[in-house]
C-alpha cells in the first residue's frame, strides 16, 4: 500500500484484496475447467465454502457465496473427486464430462471431530481440541419445539443438565440444575451468559410469573454450551459453582441474505387434574364426617330455581382451553466484510388459567464488521418487552433472584390451584339473580350449608377472585455488548468488550374491595419498579503460536470488572375510597412503601488461560482467575480460582492408528480436569453489622438488621472430573462418558443460630458447611439408519447425582404450621424430604397410625381426649413433627436423563423427546389437601376410607376437621411418594414442503409445516397431577407438590419459512 | 508500513490506559449499603440512641407477639373462645391444644421475644459506654430497656415453661443477659423458672429505681415505661407467683386507699376510665392505659389480618365466644353493664367480642398490655386472699360500678376470702376477656385447660400434668442449642 493514497482508497483495496484471497481461485494453471453446484441436499440452497478436491491429485477449488464452483484440471476423465464441507457429510463421486453438475450434500450428525465448543470469553475450541466436560446444544435440537424461553427446552437434552418444568404459570422460571445442587443458601441458579453479557436469572415477577430468560428469544439462539466441570468454567472463576451456560446468537452467513419465517398456533389445556368428589358424594362424605366426630350434619345439596342440582366444577370456573400464538422473523446475511443478522418477534400466550396472558415482542441486532486487517468491531444487542398478567395461583415462589426460595403462596392470600381443589362443590358460583355467591369478604356464598356448624370456609367465590384481582409483571429488557477487536499480528490480539443488561422490571397486584385476599383492607393496590442493571467491561489479550507445527500454544490475559445494582421502589395502598377503581392510581385512603432496594455489588477480576497441544494429540489447558468481590470484607474479598485438564486424543497416535482398534472404536479421548471454582451469589452485603429503619407510634426506629462476620470468605468448589469420548460404528455411534465430584467446601451458610441468641433472622452468615455432587453422566448420539430418504438419529443422555451434605452446623429447614416437609441434614442429601413414618390405617378403629422416635405406634383419634393414644389406649404424647420425622430419601432425582429421537423419510419428520428422573422421593401436598376433612373437596379416592372394623384401607376413619391423619398439619410418610418418571414430553411431525420444482421455489428456498404435542403422556407411579410439580421452584426445597395447579398438555401447529 | 505501525501503537498506548484506568479504580470493590446503616455508625447521635430506644417498643409489637397474634394464642389455648377456621394458619392447631416444636408459631413466639431481650441487652451495653446522651438519660433508657426486657421473659415463661405454681424448679428458659451480635452463643441451658422469675423482679425492681415518675406525653406516658409500668407489671408477676404480700406492696405505690381509687403524681394520672368502650377506642393513652402497644395509622406498623385483634374477633371472625364460657355470665345479658355492648353476633349467629372495632386494616387498635383495672383486680385478690376483705370488695366494686353504675354484688358472693376470690377471678374473665389473661389465670391455679367446642370440633381438656399444658420448646431452638432440654 502506497502512504500517499487517501485512506478511503486504501480501505477500498483492501476489501479487494481479501475478496480475491476468499473467491475460489485457481490453485495452479490447468487447461480445463467444470462448472457447477454444491447444494444441500434437503433445501437446495447452494452450499458456500465447499471444499472440492481431486482424490489421488492436487487439483483443488472451493465455491462460492451460491455454491457455485469451477474445478480446474488437466482434463483428464475419468476424474475422481471429494467434496467436503463443515456440517455435512463428505462425498466422493467420479466425473465423466463436461456438463454443469449439481451435486446435493447431506447434512450429518454434528460430529465429534467438527463440533464447536464456545466456552466463553468469546474461545472457540474444537470439542476434540477441549478437555473439559462441555454439553454442546445446537439451534437445530432447539427449534423443535416452540417455546417462549430456551431453558424450558433444555429438558433431557443434554447429560448433568436437570431442568423441571415446575408449573405451568405462563413465564414462570423452571428450575436449572447442572450437576445438581451446590449451595445451600447462595445462589443455585447457573451463570448464563448470552454473547458475553451476564444475565439475571431467577424469578422477579412479585406474585406472578416472570422469567428474565425468556427476554432471550429461543429462536435467535444458535448454540448452548453447558460448561460443566472446572476446567471449562474456572475462566468464570467465582460465579461458575453452578456451572455455566454459554450462549451464542445466530450471526450471518455468507451467501444470499436469508429470511426466515416461523409461527405456531397452540392450544393447552390441563394435564390429569386430579379427580375430586361430586356434590352429592361431597354431601355424603362431609356428613359422615360430622356424624363419626358427633356432630350434626351441616351440609346440604342445594338445587337452581328450575330444581338441577348444584355441582359446580371449580376446575371449570379456573381453567379453559388456552390458545397462543407466535411469530418470529429474522434476516441474515454477511458479505466479506459485514455479517448482520437481525430478528423481530411476537409472542401472545394465553395460559389455560383463565385471565392468564402473556405478550412478549423481541428484537435482536448482531452486526460485526472486519473494518481492517488489524481491526474488528461489533455489537450483539437485543431489546425486548414481556407482559405477564393473571390470578394469584399459588405456584410461584416469593420474589428471588438466583438464591433459595421457599414459597409460602400456595397457601396464603387467594391461590387458585388450591381453590380449585377446596371449594365446595355443592355451592354456586352464582346466586339465582345471577349476582356472585358470596357470603362476606372472606368466604364463598355457603349455599345450604349450615354456617354455624360447619366451621368458617376460608375460601373465595374463585369466578370473583379471578376475574377483579389482577397480577402483572412487565419487564423492558435491554442487553448489549459492543466489542472491538485488533490483531496486532495474526496471532496477537487484543479484545475488549463491553455488555450492558438492563432490566427494568415493573410488578402490579390489584386485590379488590369486596371479596377476596383485599377484603379486609378494603381493597389493596401495590406497584414496585426494579431497575436491575449491569455493566461488564472485559479486555482480553491472547497470543497464539505453532511451534514446527508440532507445538500449538494460545495463551490469553485478561481483566474483567462487573457492577451489578438493584434498585427498586413501591407502594401498597389500601383501604380504597370508591370500588370504582382498579388500579394503584385510583383512590385510597392508605399508603405505605413497600419494595424497597438499593444495592450495589461489584466485581474485579483478573485472568489467565493457557491452551497447549501437541501435534493434537495431548492437550493441556491451564486457567487461572483472581476475583474481589465487593460483598466480602476488607482482606477477605480477592480469591483464587482457576483448573487445568489434561486430554488424550490416543486415535492420533500411531499405535493406535496401526492397531485394529480404529475397526471398531474411532476418535478415543481420554480426558481428566480439577479446580476451584467459587460462588458469588452471597448477598450484596453479606458480612456487614447493619441496622435497619422502621417506625414504631410513628416514631423512628434502628433495628438490628444483620449480623456482621467479617470472617466471611469465598465459598469453593473443587470440581474433579475424568472423562472418556469415543465413536463407533464407523462415526454412526458418538459417546461421551463422565465421572465428577464436586467438593463444596466453607459453604456460606446462613447458619441458623438458637432462637434464644434473639438476633436478626436468627442466621449468620458463616462458612460452616461442606457437601459433595457426584455422578457419571453418559450421552449417547447415533446415526442409526442414513440413506437417501431414510433417516434415522438417536440420542441417549444419562447422569447420574449423589448430594451428601457432609458437614452442617445445624438441620436447615423451615418451621411452618403446615408440617416440615424438607429437611437439609448432615449426613443426608440436600432438602431431603422428611416425613413421620406412618403405619396405616389401624383396621380395628379406623384411626392413622404412627411411630414415634421411640419407634412406638401412636395413633391419633381426632375427637378423641387425649387424642394422641398408644395402641392399647393409654395416653401418648403428640406426634412432633421435628422430634419424629426421618428423612425419607432424596428430592434431588438420583438418576434423570432423555431420549431424543429423530426419524425422517423423504420430506417427512418425526421428532419425540422424552424425560426421565428417578430415585428420588416427592411429597403428595396437594393429596394431603385432597384428604383433608374440614369444609375441603376430596379426592374420589376418599370414599375408600375407613367405615367397618377390620377394614384395611389407607385411608382413615373420617373425623370431621381432622387435618392431621392426612399429613397436611404434619409431613406423614403416607404422602411420600416415589417421584420415577419417564414422559413422553414431545413429539413433532412435520413435512418439508418440496420447492425445488415448483414456482415459488424460486422465491422460497424452505417451507416446513408441523404439528407436535407437548407433555401428553407420563410412565409414573406418582398418584398426583405431575412428578415435575415443584412449589419451590430453584430451591434446595425440591419435591413438595402442593396445591400448584397442574401442568399443561400442549397442541400445536408451526410454519417455518426461509427465503 | 511506518504509517501502519505508528498507528498500532497509539491503538495499543489508547488500549492499555482504558485498561489501567479502569482496572485501577481503588475505591471500585467498596459498597456501602444504603438503606442500612452499618453497625459501627448506628449509636452515634442522640437520635440513633431515641431511634433504638423505640425499636424495643417496636420488638413487642411484632404482629406475632403483644402486636396481636400473642394474645390470640393465649385466648386460643384457654377455654372462652371457639374455633371457626379450622385453617392451621390461623391457629387452629393452638386452639386444639395440638401444637408440635415445627410450628412456626411455636418458633416464631419465642423468637419475637428473644429478639425483643437481645436488643435490649445490646442496647444497654451501648448505654453503659455511650458518650452520646447524658449519663442521667442513659440511666433512664436502661431502665427501659429493663422493663422490656422482663416483659418478654415473663411472656416467655407463661408459654415454655411450667406455671411457677406447679413446680418452680422446673426448666425455665435460658436466661440471656449479654447482647449476642456474634456467632458462638448457640448453647445455653435453661435456666429454672424460679431463676428466671428472680431475674424479672430483678429487672423490673430497678426499672422503678431508675425510671421517671412521668414523660412528657400521654403518649409517652402509656407507651414507654415510666416507673409506675414496672410496679404495675410487678403486680402481676407477684401474682403468678401467689405472693400476694408483695402484690399488695407494690400495688399499694399506685392505688389510692380509699374509692376512687386513682394514682396522682408530678403530672399523671392512673385511674379507670369513666366508659369502658372508651379504653379500646379514642385516644388509647387515657388514664386506665398504663402500658399499650402503639401504632401509627400505617400498614407498616400494623399486624397482617390474620394476626390482629380485630381481625380474629370481630371481622373474619377466626374466633368465637364458646357459649360454655364466660360469655354465659348474666353481667353479659344484662345491657346496663356496659361490657355487654361490646358484645356482637356474626353471621352464623355466634357470639363475638367487639373491643377492637378497626375491622379494615390497617389495624391499628393499640393492644392494651396492662391497664388499670387489671393492676386493682390484681391488688384485690391478694387482699381478699389475705383476708382484707373491705379494701378487697372496694377494688373489685369500682371495676364492676364502672361498667354497670347500679350494680351490688349479691352478699354470699363476697362473703369470705374464698367466695370474694372466686367473684374477683371471675370479674377478671369478665373485665379481662379477650386480652390474653384466662391461660395465665388457669395456669397460676393449677387448673385443668377445659375442654371446649367451636364449630371445627371439640378441643380436649389438658390436665396439669399433661405435656401440652405448656408449648413446646421450639424446633429452631432444640436443633442448634445443644444444651436446650424440650419440654
Amino acid at each position: 500500500m502506497q502512504i500517499t493514497k487517501p485512506a478511503q482508497f486504501k480501505f477500498f483495496n483492501l476489501i479487494l484484496t481479501s475478496v480475491l484471497i476468499f473467491l475460489c481461485v485457481d490453485m495452479f494453471s490447468q487447461d480445463q475447467s467444470i462448472l457447477g453446484k454444491i447444494k444441500d441436499a434437503r433445501s437446495n440452497i447452494g452450499i458456500e465454502d465447499a471444499i472440492i478436491t481431486q482424490v489421488n491429485g492436487t487439483a483443488q477449488c472451493k465455491t462460492n457465496y451460491l455454491g457455485e464452483f469451477t474445478f480446474h484440471w488437466n482434463g483428464i476423465f475419468p476424474i475422481k473427486v471429494e467434496i467436503k464441507s463443515l456440517g455435512y457429510e463428505s462425498k466422493n463421486i467420479e466425473l465423466n464430462n463436461f456438463d454443469f453438475i449439481e451435486i446435493a450434500l447431506d447434512e450429518k450428525l454434528e460430529q465429534l471431530q467438527e463440533v464447536l465448543i464456545v466456552s466463553g470469553y468469546n474461545t472457540i475450541q474444537k470439542k476434540v481440541d477441549f478437555s473439559g466436560a462441555v454439553a454442546n446444544i445446537s439451534s437445530r435440537q432447539l427449534l423443535v419445539r416452540p417455546s417462549i424461553s430456551f431453558d424450558q427446552l433444555l429438558g433431557g437434552m443434554a447429560p448433568g443438565l436437570d431442568v423441571i418444568q415446575p408449573s405451568n404459570i405462563l413465564n414462570n422460571t423452571p428450575v436449572v440444575r447442572i450437576r445438581g445442587i451446590s449451595s445451600i443458601t447462595s445462589g443455585i441458579f447457573p451463570l448464563i451468559v448470552v454473547d458475553g453479557v451476564p444475565l439475571f436469572t431467577g424469578a422477579i415477577g412479585g406474585i406472578i410469573g416472570n422469567n428474565p430468560l425468556a427476554d432471550i428469544n429461543p429462536n435467535d439462539i444458535q448454540t448452548i454450551d453447558i460448561l460443566k466441570d472446572a476446567s471449562s468454567s474456572a475462566i468464570f472463576g467465582s460465579r461458575a459453582a453452578n456451572g455455566v451456560m454459554v450462549i451464542t446468537t445466530k450471526k450471518g452467513k455468507k451467501g444470499r441474505a436469508k429470511v426466515n419465517y416461523n409461527n405456531w398456533v397452540s392450544i393447552s389445556t390441563p394435564y390429569n387434574l386430579p379427580e375430586l368428589l361430586g356434590a352429592e358424594d361431597y354431601v355424603m362424605i362431609k356428613n359422615e364426617a360430622m356424624k363419626n366426630s358427633g356432630r350434626e350434619p351441616g351440609y346440604k345439596l342445594m338445587y337452581d330455581k328450575d330444581g338441577v342440582l348444584i355441582n359446580t366444577s371449580w376446575y371449570d370456573v379456573a381453567y379453559r382451553p388456552g390458545i397462543s400464538h407466535a411469530h418470529h422473523l429474522s434476516f441474515s446475511g454477511a458479505s466479506n466484510s459485514t455479517n448482520y443478522y437481525f430478528s423481530f418477534g411476537y409472542d401472545n400466550q394465553n395460559s389455560f388459567i383463565k385471565y392468564n396472558n402473556f405478550q412478549r415482542y423481541t428484537t435482536r441486532l448482531n452486526i460485526e464488521n472486519q473494518v481492517n486487517k488489524y481491526f474488528k468491531a461489533g455489537a450483539h444487542i437485543a431489546y425486548s418487552n414481556g407482559f405477564n398478567k393473571g390470578p394469584i395461583t399459588g405456584a410461584i415462589p416469593s420474589n428471588t433472584l438466583s438464591s433459595s426460595a421457599y414459597n409460602s403462596q400456595y397457601i396464603l392470600n387467594e391461590p387458585l390451584g388450591r381453590m380449585t381443589y377446596v371449594l365446595p362443590p355443592n355451592v354456586p358460583v352464582y346466586n339465582s339473580n345471577g349476582s356472585y355467591s358470596i357470603q362476606n369478604g372472606q368466604s364463598v356464598g355457603y349455599g345450604l350449608n349450615n354456617p354455624s356448624t360447619i366451621g368458617t370456609i376460608n375460601a373465595y367465590n374463585l369466578a370473583w377472585v379471578q376475574k377483579n384481582d389482577v397480577n402483572t409483571s412487565e419487564n423492558n429488557n435491554l442487553t448489549g455488548n459492543i466489542f472491538g477487536e485488533i490483531s496486532f499480528t495474526s496471532n496477537l490480539k487484543l479484545r475488549s468488550s463491553f455488555a450492558i443488561n438492563n432490566l427494568l422490571n415493573e410488578n402490579t397486584s390489584f386485590m379488590n374491595p369486596i371479596h377476596g385476599g383485599g377484603a379486609s383492607s378494603n381493597g389493596i393496590a401495590t406497584n414496585s419498579i426494579a431497575k436491575y442493571y449491569r455493566k461488564d467491561l472485559v479486555n482480553l489479550l491472547s497470543y497464539s503460536f505453532n511451534l514446527n507445527k508440532v507445538h500449538h500454544v494460545t495463551f490469553s490475559l485478561g481483566h474483567e470488572q462487573i457492577r451489578t445494582t438493584i434498585n427498586s421502589w413501591g407502594a401498597e395502598r389500601s383501604n380504597i375510597t370508591d370500588p370504582y377503581y382498579t388500579g394503584y392510581q385510583g383512590g385510597f385512603v392508605n399508603i405505605a412503601p413497600t419494595g424497597n432496594t438499593l444495592t450495589e455489588n461489584t466485581l474485579l477480576s483478573f485472568f489467565s488461560n493457557i491452551n497447549y497441544d501437541i501435534n493434537k494429540k495431548y492437550f493441556l489447558s491451564l486457567n487461572v482467575r483472581r476475583d474481589g468481590l465487593s460483598a466480602l470484607a476488607e482482606g477477605n474479598k480477592f480469591g483464587n480460582f482457576g483448573g487445568g485438564s489434561i486430554g488424550w486424543n490416543m486415535y492420533n497416535e500411531s499405535f493406535y492408528k496401526n492397531s485394529s482398534f480404529p475397526e471398531y472404536i474411532n476418535n478415543l479421548r481420554l480426558r481428566a480436569s480439577y479446580g476451584l471454582v467459587g460462588n458469588s451469589e452471597i448477598g450484596d452485603y453479606p458480612s456487614i453489622g447493619a441496622y435497619t429503619s422502621s417506625t414504631y407510634g410513628g416514631n423512628p426506629t434502628l433495628k438490628y438488621a444483620q449480623v456482621a462476620n467479617p470472617d466471611l470468605r469465598w465459598e469453593t468448589s473443587k470440581k474433579l472430573d475424568l472423562g472418556l469420548n469415543f465413536s463407533l460404528a464407523n462415526e454412526r455411534i458418538f459417546v461421551d462418558f463422565d465421572y465428577f465430584k464436586n467438593n463444596i467446601d466453607g459453604l456460606i451458610l446462613k447458619a441458623p443460630q438458637s432462637l434464644s441468641s434473639g438476633i436478626p433472622g436468627n442466621f449468620i452468615n458463616a462458612n460452616v458447611g461442606s457437601m459433595y455432587n457426584k455422578g457419571i453422566e453418559l450421552g449417547i448420539n447415533s446415526s442409526l439408519l442414513k440413506n437417501k430418504n431414510l433417516k434415522w438419529d438417536l440420542g441417549v443422555n444419562f447422569a447420574t447425582l449423589t448430594n451428601k451434605v457432609t458437614s452442617l452446623i445445624s438441620d436447615v429447614y423451615v418451621p411452618s404450621v403446615f408440617g416440615v416437609q424438607n429437611m437439609t441434614r448432615e449426613g443426608f442429601s440436600i432438602g431431603s424430604i422428611f416425613a413421620v413414618p406412618t403405619m396405616g390405617v389401624n383396621p380395628d378403629n379406623g384411626l392413622m397410625v404412627f411411630i414415634n422416635n421411640e419407634g412406638k405406634a401412636v395413633q391419633y383419634n381426632h375427637i378423641g381426649s387425649p387424642r394422641w393414644t398408644y395402641l392399647d389406649g393409654s395416653a401418648a404424647p403428640a406426634i412432633d413433627n421435628y422430634k419424629d420425622g426421618v428423612i425419607q430419601g432424596p428430592s434431588l432425582p438420583k438418576y434423570f436423563g432423555g431420549l431424543n429421537n429423530n426419524f425422517s423419510y423423504k420430506n417427512f419428520e418425526l421428532n419425540f423427546n422424552i424425560t426421565f428422573a428417578g430415585g428420588h422421593k416427592l411429597y403428595n401436598g396437594t393429596r394431603a389437601t385432597n384428604s383433608d376433612q374440614r369444609y375441603f373437596n376430596n379426592g374420589t379416592f376418599i370414599l375408600d376410607r375407613w367405615t367397618t372394623p377390620g377394614q384395611k384401607t389407607d385411608i382413615a376413619k373420617l373425623q370431621y376437621g381432622d387435618n392431621v391423619s392426612s399429613g397436611f398439619s404434619f409431613s406423614a410418610t403416607s404422602k411420600v411418594e416415589k417421584g420415577d418418571y419417564a414422559k413422553l414430553k414431545n413429539i413433532v411431525f412435520a413435512y418439508n414442503i418440496p420447492l425445488n420444482n415448483s414456482k415459488i421455489g424460486s422465491q422460497i428456498s424452505s417451507m416446513r409445516v408441523y404439528a407436535q404435542a407437548v407433555n401428553i403422556f407420563t410412565l409414573t407411579a406418582y398418584r398426583g397431577s405431575d412428578p415435575e410439580i415443584s412449589i419451590n421452584g430453584n430451591s434446595i426445597n425440591s419435591g413438595k407438590d402442593q396445591n400448584v395447579p397442574p401442568n399443561a398438555k400442549v397442541f400445536s401447529v408451526g410454519l417455518n419459512v426461509g427465503f | 508500513m511506518i504509517i501502519k505501525l505508528y498507528r498500532m501503537k497509539n491503538l495499543l498506548l489508547l488500549l492499555s490506559i482504558l485498561f489501567f484506568t479502569l482496572s485501577c479504580n481503588k475505591d471500585f470493590l467498596n459498597t456501602v449499603p444504603k438503606t442500612s446503616i452499618e453497625e459501627s455508625q448506628a449509636f452515634n447521635t442522640p437520635n440513633q440512641i431515641i431511634a433504638h430506644l423505640n425499636n424495643l417498643y417496636g420488638q413487642l409489637q411484632n404482629p406475632i407477639f403483644y402486636g396481636g397474634r400473642y394474645i390470640i394464642f393465649n385466648e386460643q389455648r384457654g377455654d372462652e373462645f371457639g374455633q371457626n377456621d379450622g385453617n392451621a394458619a390461623t391457629g387452629s392447631a393452638v386452639w386444639n391444644q395440638n401444637v408440635a416444636s415445627t410450628n412456626e408459631y411455636i418458633n416464631n413466639v419465642w423468637s419475637a421475644a428473644y429478639t425483643a431481650i437481645n436488643s435490649a441487652n445490646i442496647l444497654m451495653s451501648n448505654l453503659n459506654t455511650t458518650t452520646v446522651i447524658s449519663d442521667s438519660l442513659a440511666k433512664i433508657y436502661i431502665g427501659e430497656s429493663k422493663f422490656v426486657r422482663a416483659l418478654a421473659y415473663l411472656s416467655l415463661l407463661q408459654t415454655y415453661a411450667k406455671p411457677y405454681n406447679v413446680d418452680k424448679s422446673a426448666l425455665g428458659v435460658p436466661l440471656r443477659l449479654t447482647p449476642i451480635t456474634s456467632s458462638g452463643f448457640n448453647d445455653l441451658a435453661r435456666s429454672s423458672v424460679e431463676e428466671v422469675y428472680i431475674q424479672i423482679i430483678k429487672d423490673l425492681d430497678e426499672a422503678e429505681k431508675d425510671l421517671p415518675v412521668s414523660n412528657t406525653s400521654s403518649y409517652l406516658n402509656t407507651t414507654h415505661a415510666i416507673k409506675s409500668s414496672a410496679i404495675a407489671l410487678k403486680t402481676r408477676v407477684y401474682l403468678n407467683q401467689s405472693n400476694y404480700n408483695k402484690v399488695i406492696e407494690e400495688a399499694n405505690k399506685i392505688v389510692s386507699n380509699t374509692s376512687p381509687f386513682v394514682y396522682n403524681n408530678n403530672g399523671i394520672t392512673l385511674k379507670l376510665e369513666s366508659s369502658f368502650a372508651q379504653i379500646f377506642s379514642g385516644s388509647y393513652t387515657g388514664s386506665e392505659s398504663i402500658f399499650s402497644i402503639a401504632f401509627a395509622n400505617t400498614t407498616t406498623e400494623t399486624p397482617p389480618s390474620q394476626f390482629s385483634l380485630a381481625f380474629n374477633y370481630n371481622v373474619q371472625p377466626i374466633i368465637f365466644l364458646a357459649t360454655a364460657g364466660i360469655i354465659s355470665d348474666p353481667t353479659f345479658s344484662d345491657s346496663k353493664d356496659s361490657r355487654s355492648l361490646l358484645i356482637g353476633l356474626d353471621k352464623a349467629n355466634h357470639k363475638i367480642l367487639k373491643k377492637f372495632t378497626i375491622n379494615t386494616a390497617p389495624f391499628r387498635d393499640y393492644v392494651p398490655v396492662i391497664r388499670y383495672a387489671e393492676v386493682l383486680l390484681n391488688y384485690a385478690e391478694a387482699l381478699a386472699r389475705t383476708n382484707q376483705l373491705n379494701q378487697s370488695i372496694e377494688l373489685l366494686k369500682a371495676v364492676r360500678i364502672r361498667s354497670n353504675v347500679n350494680y351490688q354484688f349479691a352478699s354470699d358472693d363476697i362473703v369470705d376470702s374464698d367466695k370474694l376470690t372466686n367473684t374477683i377471678l371471675k370479674e377478671r374473665r369478665i373485665e379481662l376477656l379477650g386480652e390474653g389473661f384466662r391461660l395465665q389465670d388457669l395456669q397460676r391455679l393449677q387448673k385443668t385447660l377445659p375442654a371446649k367446642s367451636g364449630s371445627i370440633g371439640t378441643a380436649p381438656e389438658v390436665p396439669v400434668t399433661a405435656k401440652n399444658y405448656i408449648w413446646p420448646i421450639p424446633s429452631g431452638e432444640l436443633s442448634s442449642n445443644k444444651l436446650c432440654l424440650p419440654n
